[in-house]
């Protein structure tokens, strides 16, 4: 006579426990953790949940010998976690995935430029990107200091230069344009308004 | 049981992308990639960051780990030079089967450092990191490969071995997106869906310029069709976006995907300045190959 098997204590998957633990943060103890962090991380462990569900993903995962498992969590686990580092430099290229992240209401939309003036008397754009196009994107302008932003167009003007020996930069006005989001009916505009801030003299040196 | 017949029909079959890809589909793969990171190098005049004022350098990632003296050493033109063109001959190794674990391993040692080295004068952003998480797949899976060779009791499952590498970079590429997403659905709440704020954002990037500067987005305020187009395009992308761990196992979804993602890369460059040809080109994964064509399967 064989004893009848005892039913298995039946367990949560970890995954849906953490989910009711983030959701009982996010509910009564928000100020200790951060909307952004646990909020996003509910979702991310429903997709991933999901994935685990699926049977061709797990004859998938369960065919790599360990070695490949340890890679392929490795890379996810890292993108994962250095997304929820917040920060965008320190573990590159882990880095927090963020694009368009907050609402803007400024208008009338401003930005600062270099717009040079050359010894023909031609107006040129000085953009860092372009005279240095190794840089993917710098800064705005407008978080430099008066110095740096100084510093910042002489160096442009001076590698301009080197490049258009027959035609140097002679003088670069940092200016700040400006667009409104909401124009008057019938307004076109050829070039956005724009207002001088600051001028360098280049031919100087100084 | 008409109307579950007719929505498994329009879903259509559910199956792990690349799951049956052999290894001429991972050698293509690999040159592809490295071929995109040569071209990236070769456009690229490194040297000329010398003559970047010093006091914008903010090291991003492991170039923070160098002692300022070994910065200075790099910030000189001929440094520079040197590093661009090891980099360039080290991915150019990686293009071949030989050696590939120890030159795909160099190769993305040295172009995490040249991606530091571009990002620290500015914001360290997103373009060519999938890319780089690519080369980081290709070397990490080379060398599992390797160990699974040489000390595992069974080889790796020979069929199943191309897949690794290449539903690991699919998967990053769509997590990726996801992220995006997810934070600015939960970060940035609802109010970044509402008012003007695609507009501001478009606004912004359209005055700044970048290296590409098709000088049209500042005008977007004078175009209603634009504005409502922005504004109605967000929600749509970032539902993309969120839901883009899909073309993992969906191919019907992959076809809806791809065309609206690659518009919104062109229209982002139009509008925008901003321009993301490595994802792009990465969009060639998400296409299952191996299905396609008998002769890139495993086996």
């Amino acid at each position: 006579m064989t004893t009848p098997a005892r039913a298995r204590l039946w367990l949560p998957p970890i995954s849906l426990v953490a989910c009711a633990l983030i959701t009982v943060l996010i509910s009564c103890v928000r100020h200790l953790s951060p909307l952004a962090v646990t909020g996003q991380a509910v979702f991310l462990i429903v997709i991933l949940r999901a994935f685990c569900y699926w049977p061709p993903m797990i004859r998938w995962i369960v065919s790599m010998p360990v070695a490949h498992r340890v890679v392929f969590g490795v890379l996810i686990g890292c993108m994962v976690l250095g997304h929820y580092t917040l920060n965008g430099r320190t573990y590159f290229p882990f880095v927090v995935w963020e694009i368009f992240p907050f609402a803007r209401e400024d208008d009338p939309v401003t930005c600062r430029e270099f717009i040079a003036t050359t010894a023909k008397g031609d107006k040129v754009r000085l953009l860092v990107e372009q005279v240095f196009p190794s840089i993917v994107q710098v800064n705005p302008l407008d978080g430099y200091s008066p110095e740096a932003t100084e510093h910042l167009a002489r160096a442009l003007a001076k590698v301009y230069n080197e490049r258009h020996a027959d035609d140097p930069v002679r003088q670069v006005d940092l200016m700040v344009m400006a667009v409104k989001l909401h124009p008057p009916p019938g307004e076109s505009r050829a070039q956005p308004s724009c207002e001088l801030l600051k001028h360098y003299d280049i031919s100087s040196g100084r | 049981m008409r109307t579950s017949q007719t929505l498994r029909h329009l879903i259509g079959p559910i199956e792990l992308i690349h799951e049956q890809a052999g290894g001429p589909l991972l050698i293509f793969a690999r040159f592809g990639i490295f071929a995109l990171w040569i071209v990236k190098l070769l456009l690229d005049p490194l040297w000329r960051l010398a003559e970047m004022l010093r006091e914008f350098f903010q090291p991003v990632g492991i170039l923070a780990l160098l002692p300022a003296s070994a910065l200075d050493a790099l910030l000189r033109p001929a440094m520079l030079g040197a590093f661009l063109v090891m980099t360039i001959v080290v991915c150019g190794f990686a293009m071949f089967q030989r050696w590939f674990p120890l030159a795909s391993t160099l190769a993305a040692i040295l172009l995490t450092a040249y991606s530091s080295l571009i990002r620290s004068f500015g914001p360290a952003v997103h373009t060519d990191i999938v890319l780089l998480l690519a080369v980081y797949a290709l070397a990490g899976f080379a060398w599992a490969d390797l160990i699974q060779d040489r000390f595992g009791k069974k080889p790796a499952a020979g069929g199943r071995r191309c897949s690794y590498p290449l539903v690991t970079i699919v998967a990053m590429l769509c997590l990726s997106y996801c992220l995006v997403g997810l934070n600015r659905t939960v970060a940035g709440g609802i109010s970044v869906f509402t008012g003007d704020t695609m507009e501001a954002w478009a606004v912004d990037a359209g005055l700044r310029g970048y290296y590409f500067n098709t000088d049209i987005g500042w005008r977007i305020p004078e175009w209603p069709l634009v504005v409502f187009m922005l504004r109605s395009g967000l929600p749509v992308i970032t539902f993309f976006e969120i839901t883009a761990p899909l073309c993992l196992v969906w191919p019907r979804y992959r076809w809806i995907f791809i065309p609206v993602m690659l518009s919104f890369h062109l229209l982002s460059l139009v509008l925008m300045n901003i321009f993301f040809f490595d994802d792009m080109l990465l969009y060639l994964l998400l296409v299952d190959w191996s299905r396609r064509f008998p002769a890139l399967r495993a086996g």
